[in-house]
């Protein structure tokens, strides 16, 4: 008996299913155009504002210099390679990783880096912290406030 | 529960305590640092000598967090102390790196300026 109940309603569920598809066939083609921009939302980002609306996405160069600033100078100086532009036939050399550069381990202080990759989509952040080593900070203290014979 | 909420408060107190690393120089609108870079954009960061090695003044990079320098001469009064201005930035601006016309140290040097090597905050 249950038997025969299911198989009347995979009968009437068969039948719907057909005169639904058979209707939206039959639907004119500018219904079928008014659904296109539908399918192109679907398409968009989760970061897109609006379309036509780009977000922007910061792109730091990672192989910049530093040089001396001011308009009172006679010769600039390159930080990186001091104090000249080597010459071309030289080569160059490149810190690849930011942290790294020199001139961050010349005072203590924490940084944060960032860079865009994938067009925007991603983004890795490094937080790097630069201080002086604990243990030898605090012998050198010893030796400097306790040790150390004032003269 | 009084117990708690002392050493609660304790806690935060020393997580705070402990959070400050250092502290800073009275300078928290970094009125300084304008300065710095108001007095840098109207002077040179060289003298008037070139270095031996290079053939043109050769920056010695300093950290971003010192601010005098001295020179020595002959003579007490030659002794001077003078504010580092200069510290490095992005982008360069004319004459670029090209160089200048600058006097040799002398055959017996008579201060430390003129050997050629000036002190550049490196940035930050």
């Amino acid at each position: 008996m249950k038997i025969r109940t299911l198989s009347y309603a995979w009968v009437a569920l068969t039948l719907c299913v057909t005169l639904a598809a058979t209707a939206s066939a039959d639907q004119p083609a500018n219904q079928v155009e008014e659904n296109v921009p539908a399918v192109v939302a679907a398409d968009s980002y989760v970061g897109d504002v609006a379309p036509g609306i780009q977000r922007g996405y910061g792109q730091p160069d990672l192989f910049y210099n530093f040089y001396t600033q001011g308009a009172a100078n006679r010769a600039n100086a390159q930080m990186y390679l001091s104090p000249m532009p080597i010459p071309p036939n030289v080569g160059h050399t490149f810190y690849t990783y930011q942290p790294f550069y020199p001139h961050h381990m010349l005072y203590p202080h924490q940084n944060r880096f960032h860079r865009h990759y994938d067009c925007g989509r991603g983004m890795n952040r490094t937080r790097a912290s630069y201080y002086y080593p604990p243990v030898r900070q605090t012998a050198s203290n010893v030796y400097w406030n306790f040790l150390r014979i004032p003269r | 529960m009084i117990h708690r909420i002392i050493l609660a408060v304790g806690l935060v107190t020393a997580s705070i305590a402990a959070s400050q690393t250092s502290a800073t120089a009275g300078d928290p609108y970094g009125m300084a640092q304008v300065w710095s870079y108001n007095f840098s954009m109207n002077r040179p960061w060289h003298g008037n000598y070139y270095n031996q090695m290079y053939g043109q003044p050769l920056a010695l990079i300093v950290p971003p967090t010192a601010h005098m320098r001295q020179t020595y001469s002959w003579g007490v009064s030659q002794n001077l102390m003078y504010p580092i201005h200069h510290q490095f930035g992005r982008s360069a601006n004319s004459p670029g790196a090209a160089r200048g016309r600058f006097y040799g140290t002398p055959k017996w040097p008579s201060h430390t300026d003129q050997f050629g090597t000036y002190y550049v905050r490196g940035p930050w």
